[in-house]
Order: structure tokens, then C-alpha cells, then sequence
């Protein structure tokens, strides 16, 4: 299991702000997605429920925290669920300097010390979820060329779509199709093709709610076609803009948990 | 067993009063030698129970557990039972604690607050070789920098296996009959031979460091050796037998370790000098056959993952200074250790190979494990402990070979 995340929050909140109507590339589509306001901080429960093509379900459950401090934004996460891992904790911090990869850390209680890890694995299933850290939001727009395929109407909603392929020809996606709101810049469907070209697996946004100003994707879930495996996460007991304070996103927490 | 009983329905009962958290696990184990005998290396069911509560000023952890052996043989222990007490840049924790310092896995140089409990070798889980120490330990911090104290009233030592263990180290070949003699190695439970230490350490983007210093005791007994001469013919005084007294003895140390990301890569390094250690000697004038050296102790490590398999390695080297050659260890004594593993089948299959190598002696253990999540919190695991060699820390134990089974339920 993998005890790290990346910018869930990234993906799972957005913004009103409500942008003229003007002819945009496909780039800026994905930056105006990836580059959403969303608050100075955020405090929620994830619950993921992850089923098997038998209709098995496990379910992991984190407590996390998050806060922008202008060049760097810091997560700490609990994990309150399962049993097995109760007690463990994850810390990143991510910095806006490009060149500058994410510090992280884990606590095993089994081990009673903070561990620092390497962040080089985006590519990864976070806690043996259908979801990459990279398709949390964690993955820069530049990293791929965007084109607008079309504008059409998806579940109500005016959404450019949008073809993304890489710009590294091993990435583990040949490309991905994303269906985003107008306006909102709500990436409301995304469907992921393999290395081979082949499709691969859907997330769909379920959910999404305006809390204290700010859009929060509450429930999505990912669909992978091939191993008929699902993952659905839900956001609960969500506080924006709270005021979570510095010493949250210490070695101190890390250790005494919640 | 009874009072142990009475204990645990008590415990229960505030549990229930108190809104506390809880939490655990029961795991059956049993172990196969897989030499001839094909004798049971272990049967071990176990209970654990985590009994805390963490409140904005004060919490506090009790940790109870049973290990109940085939045969009937039980132990009953309580592994922690400490209070925390909370300051806005402090916290103070007081009573039967588990310490842990350094950087290194599986590997013990700045990490000697805590000593080991070595019953099964060290194959036991990390948490399980670890004893509680009774301690008053003070965290002060400043950002993300701490600054930890703690102080130990009475000397535990590492427990060791019973001499009827498989466990039990190979004694050497004594020059003649040998009889121990325990009347030395107690430490006594006064003040003076308490223990102190303290860290200062760090965690940030660049690094994180620990800087580490201690007054302890060594937790395995020196043997002191006193010779007994047959003197019926002075000229040639032959050799009648020998006393051996375990007795530990103070230690200094000093030391630190660090941590950092290059690229994909971990990079981790500890290391420590420890001040009056003795070592056995073989020079005849030497009192009681031990001389009083210094020594160095310390750790380059890595962690990486290729195609989602990690991987760790790390070499350890042990050098005593001012060395002579009468005396019994050798000078540099080097290791390895090297982990790899991967999970599979959305994280439900974990699969890992963790083996220690002993350059000096030419000995190793070989640990393969796969373990299956069966459901939430249920766990499978089938491994092996493989040793290699004829002597020295692993070698001793080629004997012990075993393939075991766990089941193991976390609630």
C-alpha cells in the first residue's frame, strides 16, 4: 500500500469564477482546471470504496488537512481506516517552484519514527485504489499537448472536450478525453486509454457542491474497464477557509495523530 | 491468570465508560524448522490491545498483550502504559513508553533508548522486538525541529532467549570447564544508575537530521572472565577451569543520522561513537580478559523504486579504535541489508524479501514473505527465514531454517 497522495484537493474543489466566453486553447482549458481557486485551506474526511468485479468492497477512510502557505502547500493525512493501518500518517508538502519535487513523509505506528519517502512515483495506485496519484490532479498541464476535440452538451452542462496525450511517449496513458464544464472548470468526465492505445477506465464526477465559495467535487468515481475494478471516493465533513493552524503539519501531528 | 483476567474485563468495562479508542490485533503464528526434525520452531497465538485516548491537553496509551504458547506457556505483559500531558510547545510523556530514534531499518546504532527483546531472534515484527521502558520523556519544539529528553530510572537490559531456546546464542569453545556466575550483573534501581538522553532533531524540505548523546548502560553484559590454574606444579600452572560474570557496564555515546531526497532516490545515513566499551581479550595480563576500547558504529542506506518495486540497501560497518589483535572481535566487523518488494492485485498481494548479510562471518538471513489481505484488516502471510553460513551473528542459526504461516486480524 501506498500512504501517499497528491493534489486530491486539486481535483476534488473548484472555483465559481466565472470567465468571459472567449476562444481558448486546450491548454488553457487545463490550466484554468488545474490552477482553481481553492481556499487557504481545507479540512475533510475521504472515504473510498474500493469493488472488485465480485462485488467485493473494502473501504479506507483518511482524515486529511490541507493549507496553502503561498510557495508551498502542505497535506497531512490520518488514516482512521482499515484497522491495519489506523494510526499512520502521511505528510507532503508541495512547492510551486517547478523545478522542486514534493517533500514527503510517512509515520508507521509500527515503527514509531517518521520516515521520509521519495515523491518519484506518480504513476502509482494511491491505497490500491483505481486512482494514480497523477490522476488526483497531481499532473501539470504542460506535461501534455491539449487539443479541443469539440464543445457539447454532457449531463446538462456546456463542456469543451478535451484530447490530452503526453509529452513522454512511456507515460502510462497514451492519452486522456476530458469532458470539462464551462466556466466552472470542472473536469466532470475523464476517460484514460492504456499505452496501447486501448481504453482503459472512466472517472466520472458524481457530485460537486459550492461550500463557503468554493466548488468541492464530493463524490467521483473511477470505473476501470479492464479488471471491472471500481473506486469510489466521497468527500464529508468538509470545512473551508477554517483556519487550520501551522503546527497541524508538523512531525509533532504526524506522531500523535488525531 | 486469573488477575490477568480481571484485569482485561476491568479494562473493557472503562473502555465501554470512557468513549477510548481501541484498537488491536489477534494473529495465530506457527513456524517449521525445516531441517530433519521437522519440529515447530514456534506456535504463538497472540492478543494485542491498544487502549487510548488523545484529548487536547492529556491522553494517555495502554498497550496489554498475551502470547500464548503451545503447551500451555503464556506470557502477559504490558508493552506500554504511559500519560501524555500537552503544553502549547511541549509534550511530556510519562511512564512505560516504546523510544525509537534514527534513520536506519533493522539496524541498532543511535536507536538505543528501547532495548530488544531477542526471545525469537530479531524475526519478531519491529514493534514486538521493542520493549517499553519505564521513562519521563520531554518533547520541546520549535517548528518542525524538536529537542527531546528523556530520562530512564531503572537499566533494562536486552532479554535474551532461555538457554533451552534454538534462539539461545552458540556459546564458544571454552579453554576448560566453564561455570557462569550471575552475582555481578545486576544493575541496581538507584538514581545513580539511571539513564539520560537527548536529541535534537529536524525535519525540512533539504534534510532531516538527528543529532543524539547519551550516559547508558550497554544492553548485553561484558564477560568478564577469571581463570582458575591447577598450581600442584608451579612451574607449569595448567588451567582448571573458568568463571564467567556477566556484568554491563556504562556507555557513552554520541551520535546522529539524516535523511534526504536526491531525485528518486532516499538517501540515509547514521552513525554514533560509543566511549568505554569492553571487548575480550587474549593477552594474559589483561584483568579478567577485557580491555576497555572505543568504538564506531554507522550506516549508509538507500531507498528507490524501479517499475514499483521498492527497494532499499544499506551497508553498516562496526570499527573498534586503538585496536589490538589480542583482542577477540575483529576490528571491522561489515553488513548489508537489502529489502525489495511490490504489491499486486490492488494491493491486496504484498510480496517482499528482506535479507541481512554478515561480510565478516560470511552469514546471512534470507526473509521472502507473501501476504494476502484477505478481507479488511485480515491478513495472510506465508514467509521463510533462510540462514546461510557456520558461524558469527546469522551463521550460528543454520540450523533454525523455517517456513511459517500467520493469520493475523486488526480491528
Amino acid at each position: 500500500m501506498r500512504y501517499k497522495t497528491a493534489m486530491l484537493m486539486g481535483i476534488l474543489i473548484t472555483a465559481t469564477g466565472l470567465m468571459a466566453q472567449q476562444k481558448l486553447t486546450g491548454l488553457e482549458v487545463m490550466e484554468k482546471v488545474y490552477n482553481r481557486p481553492k481556499g487557504n485551506d481545507m479540512e475533510a474526511t475521504l472515504t473510498m470504496i474500493l469493488i472488485n468485479s465480485n462485488g467485493d468492497k473494502r473501504v479506507r477512510k483518511i482524515k486529511q488537512y490541507i493549507r496553502d502557505f503561498g510557495k508551498v502547500e502542505k497535506k497531512i493525512m490520518f488514516f482512521v481506516e482499515p484497522a491495519d493501518v489506523k494510526n499512520t500518517s502521511f505528510m507532503n508538502w508541495s512547492y510551486d517552484d517547478p523545478n522542486k519535487d514534493d517533500d514527503q513523509w510517512i509515520y508507521l505506528p509500527a515503527l514509531k519514527k517518521v520516515k521520509r519517502i521519495s515523491s518519484d512515483s506518480k504513476g502509482d495506485y494511491f491505497m490500491g485504489s483505481d486512482f494514480t496519484y497523477d490522476d488526483l490532479g497531481n499532473r501539470k498541464p504542460e506535461e501534455d499537448n491539449h487539443k479541443i476535440l469539440r464543445e457539447e452538451k454532457y449531463r446538462g452542462e456546456d463542456c469543451y472536450v478535451i484530447e490530452s496525450t503526453p509529452k513522454d511517449p512511456d507515460y502510462m496513458y497514451s492519452k486522456t478525453i476530458t469532458w470539462v464544464i464551462k466556466g466552472k472548470w470542472i473536469g466532470l468526465k475523464r476517460e484514460f486509454y492504456d499505452e496501447d492505445g486501448e481504453y482503459l477506465k472512466t472517472l466520472n464526477v458524481k457530485k460537486y457542491e459550492k461550500i463557503n465559495g468554493v466548488w468541492v467535487l464530493t463524490e467521483v468515481e473511477m470505473d476501470n474497464a479492464q479488471t471491472n475494478h471500481k473506486t469510489i471516493m466521497k468527500l464529508s465533513d468538509i470545512k473551508i477557509n477554517s483556519g487550520i493552524p501551522a503546527r497541524m503539519f508538523t512531525e509533532r501531528m504526524m506522531k500523535r495523530g488525531l | 491468570m486469573k488477575k490477568f483476567l480481571l484485569s482485561f474485563v476491568f479494562m473493557f468495562s472503562v473502555l465501554m465508560a470512557g468513549n477510548i479508542n481501541m484498537d488491536g490485533f489477534v494473529r495465530s503464528y506457527i513456524g517449521v524448522l525445516t531441517n530433519d526434525s521437522l519440529d515447530y520452531s514456534i506456535v504463538m497465538n497472540t492478543f494485542n490491545l491498544n487502549l487510548s485516548k488523545t484529548g487536547d491537553k492529556m491522553g494517555f496509551k495502554v498497550n496489554p498483550y498475551i502470547y500464548q504458547y503451545s503447551g500451555g506457556n503464556m506470557e502477559l505483559g504490558l508493552r506500554e502504559a504511559y500519560l501524555d500531558i500537552y503544553f502549547p510547545s511541549m509534550d511530556l510523556r510519562v511512564g512505560k513508553q516504546q523510544i525509537i530514534w534514527g534513520k536506519a531499518d533493522g539496524v541498532f546504532i543511535t536507536d538505543i533508548v528501547s532495548p530488544k527483546d531477542l526471545t525469537e531472534f530479531i524475526l519478531r515484527d519491529f514493534d514486538e522486538i521493542r520493549m517499553g521502558i519505564t521513562a519521563l520523556k520531554s518533547d520541546y519544539y520549535i517548528g518542525n525541529n524538536t529537542l527531546e529528553l528523556v530520562w530512564v530510572p531503572v537499566f533494562t537490559p536486552t532479554k535474551m532467549p532461555p538457554a533451552t531456546s534454538i534462539w539461545h546464542p552458540k556459546m564458544p569453545d571454552f579453554p576448560a570447564p566453564a561455570t557462569f556466575d550471575y552475582t555481578r550483573s545486576e544493575v541496581r534501581h538507584d538514581l545513580k544508575n539511571s539513564e539520560v538522553f537527548g536529541k535534537f532533531s529536524a525535519l525540512t524540505g533539504l534534510v532531516d537530521f538527528e543529532v543524539m548523546g547519551a550516559y547508558t548502560w550497554e544492553d548485553e553484559p561484558t564477560m568478564h572472565v577469571i581463570k582458575h590454574f591447577n598450581l600442584s606444579n608451579p612451574q607449569h600452572p595448567v588451567l582448571d577451569s573458568i568463571t564467567i560474570y556477566p556484568e554491563y557496564h556504562r556507555l557513552k555515546v554520541g551520535g546522529g543520522s539524516f535523511s534526504t531526497t536526491i531525485g528518486p532516490f532516499v538517501l540515509r545515513g547514521e552513525g554514533a561513537y560509543y566511549n568505554g566499551k569492553y571487548f575480550n581479550t587474549t593477552r594474559p595480563d589483561a584483568p579478567e580478559s577485557v580491555v576497555k576500547k572505543d568504538y564506531v558504529h554507522y550506516l549508509v542506506g538507500m531507498d528507490f523504486s524501479v517499475k514499483g518495486w521498492n527497494t532499499s540497501l544499506q551497508f553498516i560497518e562496526r570499527a573498534i579504535l586503538d585496536y589490538t589483535d589480542d583482542i577477540e572481535q575483529e576490528q571491522y566487523s561489515n553488513m548489508a541489508t537489502f529489502l525489495i518488494a511490490k504489491n499486486f492485485l490492488y494491493e491486496t498481494l504484498h510480496i517482499s524479501l528482506f535479507t541481512y548479510y554478515d561480510f565478516t562471518d560470511k552469514g546471512s538471513l534470507v526473509r521472502p514473505k507473501i501476504s494476502y489481505d484477505i478481507a479488511d484488516g485480515v491478513e495472510g502471510i506465508v514467509g521463510a527465514n533462510i540462514f546461510t553460513g557456520s558461524e558469527g551473528i546469522f551463521g550460528q542459526y543454520n540450523d533454525n531454517d523455517m517456513v511459517y504461516l500467520k493469520l493475523k486480524y486488526s480491528f
